[in-house]
């Protein structure tokens, strides 16, 4: 059981970020970013490493995505078509 | 915009499998406590128990068997707040804090405010009790004080002088710590205060010590951190 729920957050992080990668909108990106963290989150407490999950859940799904908001402010918001 | 244009195939999609992990992250949480069976960490926490007696094996690793690594992990983020300083400090007028001037906001933050200090606290002095310690309680510190930043703005400022000084006295404190192991036990970073019962708050010997020097100085540091790149050109 536990094993269905641990490959269900491997597919759903594998879908999120390609999500990640291929969305134009670069904002959006960072709030996937924000989800492709809460599912680490739940693979590390799995994994029998609360420590870690609490640092993720902190510094990966935090602080690190406001920093890029915050840069994303200065700069141009949708990324250039090729 | 009609309610069409915006919700788009992938909005719907990722909403889904966001929503998903949620559930399943509430759901294991709560089963959590009641169906998880210690498998391998049961003699690990046996051996650990009988030599240094804290509950939580990570603590003692980190900062007991592998203290010295701790201390070089510290003196690593003291270097990048080094930097960060000596590049952005110049551009520290030009700039301003990003903030949305909010009243919801500014009244949620200051009862959210002594909540999240207080977790932090928790987390730090329970370091060697329970998940979590030094770094990730002055992580939560830090983000209390980003949540404050946000809300705002340059209504809130804090003194880099007292940060650093605050900073470094932890950081001094650390290695005091050490070497008066070293003076005492023969070893850099030895034990040498009785340690107490196993998962009393008043045991561990020096670990619970070090653990909150570090989480001064990791709190201090990524506060000064974020308060130096969330500062952006001009406010909305």
């Amino acid at each position: 059981m536990i094993g269905l729920i641990i490959l269900a957050i491997f597919v759903s992080m594998i879908i999120l970020a390609i999500f990640i990668i291929f969305n134009r909108d670069l904002p959006h990106s960072v709030i996937l970013f924000m989800g492709f963290g809460l599912g680490s989150v739940v693979l590390f407490f799995l994994f029998s490493a609360p420590d870690v999950a609490l640092t993720e859940a902190v510094i990966g799904t935090g602080a690190s995505s406001v920093v890029l908001l915050v840069t994303l402010l200065q700069v141009r918001r949708k990324e250039r078509k090729r | 915009m009609s309610i069409k244009q915006k919700i788009s195939i992938q909005t719907i999609s990722v909403s889904f499998v966001v929503s998903i992990m949620i559930i399943i992250l509430l759901g294991i949480l709560l089963n959590f406590t009641t169906q998880f069976q210690p498998t391998l960490g049961s003699d690990l926490l046996a051996i650990n128990a009988n030599s240094t007696e804290t509950a939580n094996a990570v603590t003692s690793v980190v900062t007991y068997f592998r203290g010295f690594d701790t201390l070089g992990e510290v003196t690593i983020l003291f270097l990048s707040i080094f930097g960060v300083s000596l590049g952005l400090e110049g551009f520290k007028e030009k700039l301003n804090i990003f903030s949305y001037q909010n009243t919801l906001l500014k009244i949620g933050v200051d009862t959210l405010f002594p909540i999240i200090i207080l977790f932090g606290i928790y987390v730090i002095v329970h370091g060697h009790l329970s998940p979590g310690g030094g770094f990730q309680g002055g992580v939560i510190i830090a983000s209390g004080f980003l949540l404050m930043f946000l809300a705002k703005g340059d209504d809130f400022s804090i003194n880099h002088k007292i940060l650093e000084l605050v900073e470094s006295l932890s950081g001094a404190g650390f290695i005091l710590i050490a070497l008066l192991g070293l003076l005492v036990t023969d070893r850099f970073l030895g034990n040498f205060i009785p340690i107490g019962e196993v998962g009393e708050l008043f045991s561990g010997g020096i670990i619970p010590l070090i653990y909150i020097f570090v989480g001064i100085k990791v709190s201090a540091e990524i506060t000064a951190l974020l308060e130096y790149f969330i500062r952006i050109k001009d406010v909305r």
